[in-house]
C-alpha cells in the first residue's frame, strides 16, 4: 500500500517541491524521558518495600495496594514515554504542526496567522527537570497545542518565534475596539434602563414557587428545632385540620405553600434587583454595557461592546401570553447558560416585551431595531411536520403502554389516557408553528423558534462562523430545510427550523453572499455531476 | 457512477450545488466494518441477555428484533447510501461539505474563521489508508469533519487549506 509511505510525520517529508520540507521535525525535550524513568523507578518503591522490607507475600492485603500504586505509576510513566516517542512538532514559516498518537494518530496544522497566545506552566517534576509545558492557543476554547514538555530555553524561543514577531499579524481585538470606540462617542444619556417596581409582579409567580417554599419550610424547621420548637406541631395546631376535611386541607396546604413561595420570590427579587440600572459606560478599551444591582451585595457586570454580537429574547410559554420576556446579549466570552447564578449575559430582569424592545434598540450600537421587525413566516408545510410529531408522540406512547399492559405492567386503560394527550400535542404543534420566523434587518440575522420557550435571536452577520443546512427524512418529503448559524458568542448556534427550500437558500445567500454565492446554481441549470 | 448520481434526488435539493469531490470508495468498506462492530455490541449484548436471562425474554425479545432490523439496515444500506451522499470541496473562501444519509447536512465554514486543521485516523482507517480531515472554528457547531478521504489527498488538502488560511486575514471572533 502506498499510503504507509506517506504517513504524516517525519517520514513523509520526502515530497519534493514543498518549501517546508527542510524544516526539521522536533521531538519534545529528551529530559521528559529522564523524568518518566525516574517516575517509573519511584513507583516501583512501594512494592519493593513491602516485599523486601516487610517480607509480605501475595496473600496479604497490603501487597495488593502497593502493587496497584506501582502499576498506576508504571503505566503512567510508560504511557508518557510512548507519548514522547510518538509526538513530533515543527514551526514552519507559515504554520505550526504537530503529530501525535499511536493507534489513533492525528496531525494538526495551525496557520501562524491564527496563533493568539503562547503560555507555559510547569508542575513540580517539570520544574525540577528544567522543563515547561507550552500551550499554544488560536482563539479556540481549548489550546490548539499542548507541548509537554520543552526545556525552558526552547519554550522561550518558541514564544518569541510565535508571538514576538507580531508585525505580520493584525492588531488585536482590543485595539480594534478602541478604534470603534473613538468613532462612536458616548452620546446622550448613558442610562438605558432602570428598575421599575411594577416588574416585581412579573417575577413572583412561577413553578419554582413550591420549591422555594419547600426549601424555606425545610430550613426553618431545622432552625426552629435548634431552639426547641417543633414547627410541624405549631402548624398542626394553627388550623383545625379535622374540621376542614380532606379537600380543604389540601387546598389550604397547597395555597399556603404557594403564598410562602411567592413571598420568598418577592424577597429574592428585591434583594437581587434593588437599584437595578443598565447603562453604557466608558472603559479603558472602549465602551461597555454595565448592570448594577443588589441590596445586600452589589453586583456589577461589565460587557465589552467590542464583543457584542447581538441580542436574544426568550419568552417562556405562559409568560409570553402575558407579554413578558427575558433579555440577554449575545456576546463572545459570555456563555448564555449558568446553573449557579443569573448569567452575566442577562441584561434585564423579566419584564414587559415593550420595555425589552426599547432596551434592545438602545443596546445595539447602530440604531437598527431587529427585534421589532416583522419576520417572514415559514411555509404551512412546517405546521404539517409539527402535526406529524404531535400525532406520533402520543401514538407511540399509547403503543408502548398497550404493549407493556399486555405483558402485565400498567393498567389496561393507560394507553387510552396517552391518546387523550392528542388535543394537547396538536395545540402545541400550532403554537410551535406560529413561533417560527426569520428575517434580515440591516446587518442582523433574526431567527425565531421554540415551543416551551420562544427564542428570538438577532445576530450580527459578521459574527457567523459557519452555516449548517439540515434535511431530515420528513423534511425531504415536505420540502423543508433547517438553517443553523454557528457563532462564537452566546449559545454557540442559533437556528431557524423548517424554512421552505427557496427561503432557506435566499436566507443563506442574503446573509453571506460573498461566501455562498459561488456555491449556488441558477435555478434553471441542472447541477453538474461530480468528478 | 454518473448514472447513479442522476438518479439521486439532487435536483430537488436547494439550489446549493453539491460540493465537487466524492470521498473514497473504500469508505464504504470502512463504514460497513464500523456498522458491523456496532451491531456486534448492540445485537450481541441483547442476544446474550435474551439467551441467558429467561425472565427478561418478553421484554428483550421485541427489542432484539428491532435492534436486529436497525443493524441490518445499518450494515447493508447505510455505507453505500452515505457514499452516494458525501461530498466535499473548498474554495478560496469556504470549506463546503455535505454528509449524512437519512438526514443530510450541508456545512459551509468561512476560511477566515478557521482556527486549526487536523487529519485523524484510527486503526481501521489506517488499515484502509483513509483519513478524516477536520476543520475547527471557535464554535464547536461550526466545525466540519470530512470522513473517508484518501490519506494522501487529506494531507495535501490540509496543507493547501492551511496555506489559504494563512493568506486569509483572520478574525479573533
Amino acid at each position: 500500500m502506498t499510503v504507509t509511505a506517506r504517513e504524516p510525520g517525519p517520514a513523509a517529508d520526502a515530497d519534493a517541491g514543498n518549501p517546508d520540507a527542510e524544516v526539521p521535525w522536533r521531538r519534545l525535550h529528551v529530559r521528559v524521558v529522564v523524568v518518566d524513568v525516574v517516575v517509573l523507578v519511584l513507583s516501583l518503591i512501594p512494592t519493593a518495600v513491602t516485599m523486601l522490607v516487610f517480607h509480605l507475600g501475595f496473600d496479604s492485603f497490603s501487597i495488593w495496594t502497593a502493587i496497584a500504586t506501582t502499576s498506576l505509576g508504571v503505566l503512567g510513566a510508560v504511557g508518557d514515554l510512548v507519548r514522547w516517542w510518538r509526538t513530533w512538532y515543527r514551526v514552519t514559516p507559515d504554520r505550526v504542526e504537530q503529530r501525535t498518537g499511536v493507534w489513533f494518530t492525528s496531525f494538526r496544522y495551525v496557520p501562524r496567522e491564527r496563533i493568539r497566545s503562547v503560555d507555559s506552566h510547569a508542575r513540580l517534576r517539570h520544574r525540577l527537570a528544567g522543563l515547561r509545558v507550552v500551550l499554544i492557543g488560536s482563539g479556540e476554547p481549548k489550546p490548539s497545542f499542548r507541548l509537554d514538555a520543552l526545556s525552558t530555553a526552547m519554550a522561550e524561543e518558541l514564544r518569541r518565534a510565535l508571538i514576538g514577531a507580531g508585525d505580520r499579524r493584525e492588531p488585536g481585538p482590543a485595539a480594534a475596539a478602541a478604534d470603534r470606540a473613538d468613532d462612536r462617542p458616548l452620546d446622550g444619556n448613558p442610562l438605558i434602563a432602570r428598575l421599575r417596581w411594577s416588574w416585581i409582579f412579573y417575577n413572583l409567580v412561577n413553578a419554582w414557587a413550591f420549591l422555594v417554599a419547600g426549601f424555606l419550610l425545610w430550613s426553618s424547621f431545622w432552625a426552629f428545632q435548634l431552639v426547641g420548637v417543633n414547627l410541624a406541631d405549631v402548624l398542626a395546631k394553627l388550623v383545625d385540620w379535622r374540621d376542614l376535611g380532606v379537600g380543604w386541607s389540601i387546598a389550604v396546604a397547597v395555597g399556603g405553600t404557594f403564598l410562602l413561595g411567592v413571598a420568598g420570590h418577592a424577597v429574592g427579587f428585591v434583594k437581587d434587583n434593588w437599584g437595578f440600572e443598565l447603562l453604557r459606560t466608558r472603559t479603558d478599551t472602549g465602551t461597555a454595557l454595565l448592570t448594577r444591582q443588589g441590596l445586600l451585595q452589589t453586583r456589577e457586570v461589565y460587557r465589552d461592546d467590542a464583543r457584542l454580537r447581538g441580542i436574544h429574547f426568550s419568552e417562556p410559554l405562559f409568560w409570553r401570553w402575558a407579554g413578558l420576556c427575558e433579555t440577554e446579549v449575545i456576546s463572545t466570552g459570555l456563555t448564555g447558560w449558568s446553573a449557579a447564578n443569573e448569567p452575566a449575559s442577562s441584561i434585564l430582569p423579566r419584564g414587559p416585551i415593550r420595555e425589552a424592545r426599547r432596551v434592545a434598540a438602545l443596546v445595539l450600537p447602530d440604531g437598527h431595531r431587529p427585534m421589532e421587525a416583522p419576520l417572514t413566516p415559514h411555509p404551512r408545510r412546517a405546521l404539517l411536520r409539527r402535526l406529524w410529531w404531535a400525532a406520533l408522540v402520543p401514538l407511540a406512547l399509547a403503543g408502548l403502554l398497550a404493549w407493556s399492559a399486555a405483558l402485565g405492567g400498567p393498567p389496561a386503560w393507560a394507553w387510552l389516557a396517552a391518546l387523550g394527550l392528542l388535543p394537547v400535542t396538536v395545540q402545541c404543534a400550532r403554537v410551535a408553528y406560529r413561533a417560527l420566523g426569520h428575517g434580515i434587518v440591516g446587518p442582523y440575522l433574526v431567527l425565531r423558534c421554540g415551543l416551551m420557550s420562544r427564542s428570538t435571536a438577532a445576530i450580527d452577520r459578521g459574527a457567523v462562523i459557519g452555516w449548517t443546512v439540515r434535511e431530515t427524512l420528513t423534511q425531504r418529503l415536505l420540502g423543508l430545510l433547517t438553517v443553523r448559524v454557528s457563532t462564537a458568542a452566546g449559545y454557540r448556534f442559533y437556528q431557524a427550523p423548517d424554512l421552505g427550500i427557496a427561503q432557506a437558500v435566499a436566507f443563506v445567500n442574503a446573509a453571506g453572499p460573498d461566501l455562498v454565492g459561488e456555491l449556488l446554481v441558477p435555478a434553471n441549470r441542472p447541477p453538474t455531476p461530480p468528478e | 457512477m454518473a448514472a447513479m448520481t442522476q438518479a439521486l434526488p439532487q435536483e430537488r435539493a436547494p439550489a446549493l450545488r453539491p460540493p465537487r469531490h466524492r470521498v473514497e470508495r473504500r469508505a464504504i468498506l470502512l463504514w460497513t466494518l464500523n456498522a458491523i462492530v456496532t451491531a456486534l455490541v448492540s445485537v450481541g449484548g441483547l442476544g446474550l441477555t435474551y439467551g441467558l436471562w429467561e425472565a427478561s425474554r418478553p421484554y428483550v425479545g421485541p427489542l432484539l428484533a428491532v435492534a436486529a432490523v436497525f443493524a441490518a439496515v445499518n450494515i447493508l444500506a447505510m455505507p453505500t447510501w452515505r457514499y452516494l451522499v458525501h461530498r466535499w470541496e473548498f474554495t478560496d473562501r469556504a470549506v463546503y461539505n455535505l454528509d449524512g444519509w437519512i438526514t443530510r447536512e450541508w456545512r459551509i465554514t468561512p476560511i477566515s474563521r478557521i482556527q486549526s486543521i487536523d487529519t485523524k485516523r484510527g486503526p481501521l482507517q489506517a488499515l484502509l489508508g483513509l483519513t478524516t480531515l477536520k476543520v475547527t472554528t471557535a464554535a464547536k457547531a461550526g466545525s466540519i469533519a470530512i470522513r473517508g478521504l484518501d490519506a494522501r489527498v487529506a494531507a495535501e488538502a490540509a496543507e493547501r487549506l492551511t496555506d489559504i488560511t494563512q493568506d486569509t486575514p483572520g478574525d479573533a471572533t
